[in-house]
């Protein structure tokens, strides 16, 4: 199931996207959580370190609108960009895709 | 065709939650792995100009063909809150997922940079909760 959340800033949506996410996790799903912020606010809401949530590697925009070319599977996309949260969710960040010629 | 990242969501997640920071506009822009979902939370505070942009988004959302979209009033601080979201959503047709809470717990863990901990926040919690049985019931009843 793909849920998205928006809302103009300062409605706390990162914070309920954060929680949302948290709740999911707690059940025992496996919850990924995708940011498409160039801040690394979700990563923060999810628990991370400042330093540790302005290294999460940004996933390449030809792998977010394209195929890989099967150089790489599903899992290995998570493996390579996923990172493991306090929270016990995986997060994404999918900055590239809102910057023009990224990726 | 399905992207790398699409396969990922459908494979090996259960739940994939997007927090579309860019706007559903700029996300609808850049291929559809992001921009569509199954259900669409639009977070809105206690004001009339942000219950009036979740309407716009839920026109929006309808264009992009998301089946269901529903908004989040959130920061509520008094009763009078809750029931300002109920009434103006409802003029404005924005259908309710739930109301969370203003919490100092809350406030507290974004100053620190921490996931709220075990007994703190337990309203907002309790209301996060409440949401996601709504968002579940609404993909067994409807689309």
């Amino acid at each position: 199931m793909k849920l998205g959340i928006v809302g103009k800033g300062g409605v706390g949506k990162t914070t309920i996207s954060a929680l949302v996410a948290q709740t999911y996790a707690a059940r025992g799903l496996r919850v990924l959580a995708v940011d498409t912020d160039s801040n690394p606010n979700l990563a923060l809401s999810l628990g991370l370190a400042p330093d540790t949530a302005e290294s999460v590697p940004v996933l390449p925009r030809s792998l977010v609108v394209g195929t890989g070319d099967g150089a790489i599977t599903p899992a290995d996309l998570l493996t390579r960009y996923g990172v493991h949260t306090p929270a016990d969710v995986t997060l994404l960040n999918a900055m590239a895709i809102t910057q023009a010629g990224a990726g | 065709m399905r992207s790398l990242l699409g396969a990922a969501i459908e494979e090996e997640a259960d739940v994939t939650l997007v927090d579309m920071e860019a706007g559903l506009e700029h996300l609808s822009r850049s291929g559809g792995t992001l921009a569509y979902a199954d259900v669409l939370l639009v977070v809105m505070e206690p004001s009339r100009k942000s219950i009036l942009t979740a309407a716009r988004t839920i026109a929006l959302a309808d264009e992009l063909g998301i089946p269901r979209v529903y908004g989040v009033g959130n920061k509520a601080r008094l009763p009078e809150d809750a029931e300002f979201f109920e009434q103006v959503a409802g003029e404005y047709k924005v259908p309710l997922a739930g109301i969370v809470p203003h919490d100092a717990d809350v406030v507290e863990a974004d100053r620190r940079g921490h996931v709220l901990t075990e007994g703190r926040g337990e309203p907002v919690k309790e209301a996060v909760r409440a949401i996601i049985e709504f968002v579940d019931r609404s993909l067994v009843t409807s689309g």
